[in-house]
């Protein structure tokens, strides 16, 4: 059951993967997909509409005609406001029409209606499972716009549904090489201990966007950059890169440690902010449809996050994401310390920009190109002790040669499997925006001289500022 | 500047193209090989095909992402993928290079530069080729030096050698790194001057580098490198007839002297009293040249002091 079953998402996302899943005959024989929205549609119009969004949107796959008509057979659509009380008796006819028990409520609406929406489908009895059944609900970020607003709107979903029916969706967890980070941290022997202090000099995260808000001004100029990325997508990662290893690989498992590693980031003081987080917005931004012209809505926003444990102590995590950077890239480089004793000639081995040596780097890929390399130093051929920087790389696609599900395929079938573990929590949630509050807070009382970085650039030159106070500096994503 | 490049669009072609070859390839498929990114800026369509041969010939030693930029005065810009291969000898897995050939205004290359950000391959070197003598009259090309770690040119090329000197001065002053190819092709010459030294230490007062033609950068090179070693000589130039470039070294001093001169092609006799040995001086063509400067991934120290 899709509320929002005519929006952006849907058709972008969760209509390509429902899709998909049908082609890799990954849904059970009986589904049924009903689409909710206000938009009048008969169920054919309905099935139209989605036939020339998955046709576009489809990625790396074929599209085929006479699958999609056996797929389409089991689009249902009811239209209706998400405020109306009939409505809810409207979807329960549909449901029990289709003869369907178990049921995945996919909230892909404006968020201000999660906490009521919720709270129909426990009024109106949808939430409760009949004996033996399910009933899920996944809700879509943002979920609330400040640790307040989340606090509150996770103890209106409790009033409703259990924590283990409450489905989080952060894409970034279900993508294959976040769920490889786990793979090789865990999976193998040789890097475990080197991840730790002792070894990493510090960490970046990038996740660059080349285009603007295009068309999502409006949207956008309500979370900005540090909400609609940091508190989520790169938080999770984080979490991901740095936890503990968990005992067993199952969700509670698993979501524990992330939950615990989100706890031990350092909340910073009011007057830690200015020093460790960095807002910009590109030039053009307050030209977009839907934008104050006097915007205050950062498109970029750089933060230096600590993890107060005794893994991480004192190894900075520099994560940074804006919109019309150079390309589209989201990676995580870990560097580590350069060797303790320097024999070879610098003059051979350094980056004149800098100074420095090259240090060693592990690159976690996770778009366009997934895949994981290392950066070491190398003899080059010939005479002389010439060292030059070399990368050795793993691609995930090229590697296995089979296409990787995308993460809504992989979150959508976790979620009707009743697999949680790449799902976002309620403590995840909150200790997420626990530690951006501050920040939030020291932004939104600031007048920023925006815009201070030009498109198709690595945002304002304060970032790099950030990085040279502790001598380090961006990599060239 | 209408930019009609969409540098993600490029990238998307570039790993298409490795898809495609990796087809192609069914038996041992291929080995992408990549150590830096080489910008070349080539000179016109005519260069740009000299480029790629060099190129063909430069993955062998130093693999990379080349990306050949063909900059005129209001070209349009446009934008392609290539790959280089070869098959090393007894093996059976082509080895490939990428690249991507670009055509820009080269009054323009400020935007240009924009769209290499993102072209260029994540931690590794980046090198900046500018070809041709337009370096030295345009300021053209100062928008592309923040991108590379160091800019290689030809001063020999340029129609003034001081002036060229001049240019790649107030670069280094203001901390570009930059090689230059006329200086690459003396380290034959320069060997065999050490190598005098190797055999016999001797106190030299008087150092006499006679050459042909007109004055270029390589022999002002070699006069500044000859001074900055021996600091307490005198060294002077003679002109004199025969093939352009340098033709002898005299180094004298009270105990004797030794004479460095070339005889003929790229053969150099040293002669020092009775004894006479000959040595073959490398290869100077661009392809060689390029090569060896490549090789130096950090600063050359040496001449770095020459442009102080």
């Amino acid at each position: 059951m899709i509320f929002g079953a005519h929006g952006d998402l849907s058709k972008r996302k969760l209509m390509p993967s429902l899709y998909r899943l049908a082609y890799e005959r990954r849904l059970p024989s009986s589904f049924a997909i009903v689409g909710n929205s206000r938009t009048k549609l008969s169920d054919d119009a309905f099935r139209q509409t989605m036939h020339d969004a998955v046709k576009q949107f489809l990625e790396d796959s074929p599209f085929d005609e006479d699958l999609w008509n056996s797929f389409a057979r089991n689009l249902y659509y009811v239209a209706g406001d998400l405020k109306d009380r009939e409505l809810y008796s409207a979807i329960a006819a549909k449901l029990e029409e289709l003869g369907q028990s178990n049921v995945l409520f996919y909230l892909s609406t404006q968020p201000s209606f999660y906490g009521p929406l919720v709270d129909c489908l426990g009024t109106s009895g949808l939430a409760r499972p009949p004996a033996g059944a399910w009933r899920r609900i996944i809700i879509e970020k943002p979920f609330g716009h400040d640790l307040h607003s989340a606090v509150a709107l996770n103890e209106e979903i409790h009033q409703v549904v259990p924590e283990n029916a409450v489905y989080r969706i952060d894409h970034y967890l279900g993508k294959e090489t976040v769920q490889n980070i786990l793979a090789f941290r865990f999976g193998n022997g040789i890097f475990e201990p080197v991840w730790n202090r002792r070894y990493v000099n510090h960490i970046q995260i990038t996740a660059a966007e080349s285009i603007g808000v295009e068309g999502r001004g409006a949207y956008y100029q309500e979370a900005g950059a540090l909400r609609d990325m940091i508190q989520n997508h790169l938080l999770q990662v984080t979490s991901t890169i740095a936890m503990e290893p968990p005992a067993l690989f199952e969700p509670d498992a698993v979501r524990d440690e992330r939950a615990k590693l989100l706890r031990s980031i350092h909340v910073m003081h009011p007057d830690e902010v200015a020093a460790n987080a960095v807002a910009g917005q590109y030039r053009g931004f307050r030209q977009e449809p839907g934008v104050d012209p006097d915007s205050q809505t950062d498109t970029f926003a750089a933060v230096t996050f600590f993890i107060e444990n005794w893994r991480w102590a004192g190894v900075p995590f520099y994560i940074r994401t804006g919109k019309k950077l150079p390309k589209r890239t989201t990676d995580i480089a870990i560097q580590f310390n350069n060797a303790p004793h320097a024999m070879f000639n610098p003059n051979h081995n350094s980056n004149p920009s800098s100074g420095e040596a090259e240090p060693n780097l592990l690159i976690v890929r996770i778009q366009p190109e997934e895949g994981i390399s290392l950066r070491f130093l190398s003899k080059q051929p010939g005479s002389g002790m010439r060292l030059r920087p070399v990368s050795m790389d793993f691609n995930y696609g090229s590697s296995f040669g089979e296409r990787s599900p995308t993460a809504y395929e992989t979150l959508l079938v976790d979620a009707m499997k009743g697999d949680a573990t790449l799902y976002t929590r309620q403590d995840m949630v909150e200790a997420s925006w626990r530690v951006v509050q501050p920040i939030l807070d020291d932004w939104n009382g600031r007048k920023f001289e925006f815009p201070n970085y030009d498109a198709g650039t690595w945002g304002p030159a304060e970032s790099d500022k950030m990085l040279a106070r502790r001598g380090h500096h961006w990599r060239n994503s | 500047m209408t930019a009609t490049v969409n540098p993600e669009k490029v990238l998307k072609d570039l790993r298409e193209l490795w898809e495609q070859l990796a087809k192609e390839q069914t038996d041992a498929g291929v080995l992408r090989a990549c150590a830096m990114t080489l910008i070349v800026i080539a000179e016109d369509e005519t260069d740009a095909e000299h480029v790629r041969q060099t190129l063909g010939v430069l993955m062998h030693d130093h693999p990379s992402r080349a990306i050949v930029l063909k900059a005129a005065e209001g070209a349009e810009l446009g934008a392609r993928v290539f790959a280089e291969c070869w098959m090393p000898f007894g093996r059976h897995q082509q080895i490939c290079s990428e690249g991507i050939e670009m055509t820009a205004d080269a009054a323009n290359l400020g935007d240009v530069a924009r769209l290499l950000l993102p072209l260029i391959v994540p931690d590794l070197p980046v090198v900046l080729w500018c070809r041709g003598p337009r370096f030295f009259s345009t300021r053209y090309f100062d928008p592309l030096f923040p991108l590379a770690r160091k800019t290689i040119v030809d001063s020999e090329t340029a129609p003034n050698a001081r002036g060229a000197i001049a240019v790649l001065r107030e670069l280094r002053s203001r901390g570009e790194r930059v090689a230059d190819l006329a200086w690459t092709r003396l380290t034959g010459w320069r060997q065999a001057i050490a190598n005098v030294f190797d055999d016999a230490p001797m106190k030299i007062s008087d150092v006499k580098i006679a050459y042909a033609g007109a004055l270029s950068t390589r022999i002002l090179y070699f006069r500044q490198w000859m001074e900055l070693c021996l600091p307490a000589v005198r060294v002077a130039l003679e002109n004199i007839g025969g093939d352009a470039g340098i033709r002898a070294v005299t180094l004298s001093g009270k105990e004797g002297g030794v004479t460095v001169s070339k005889v003929e092609g790229s053969l150099l006799e040293v002669r020092s009293g009775q004894k006479t040995s000959r040595t073959l001086l490398p290869p100077a063509d661009a392809d060689s040249v390029m090569r060896a400067e490549l090789s130096i991934t950090g600063a050359d120290a040496v001449f770095e002091a020459l442009l102080k």
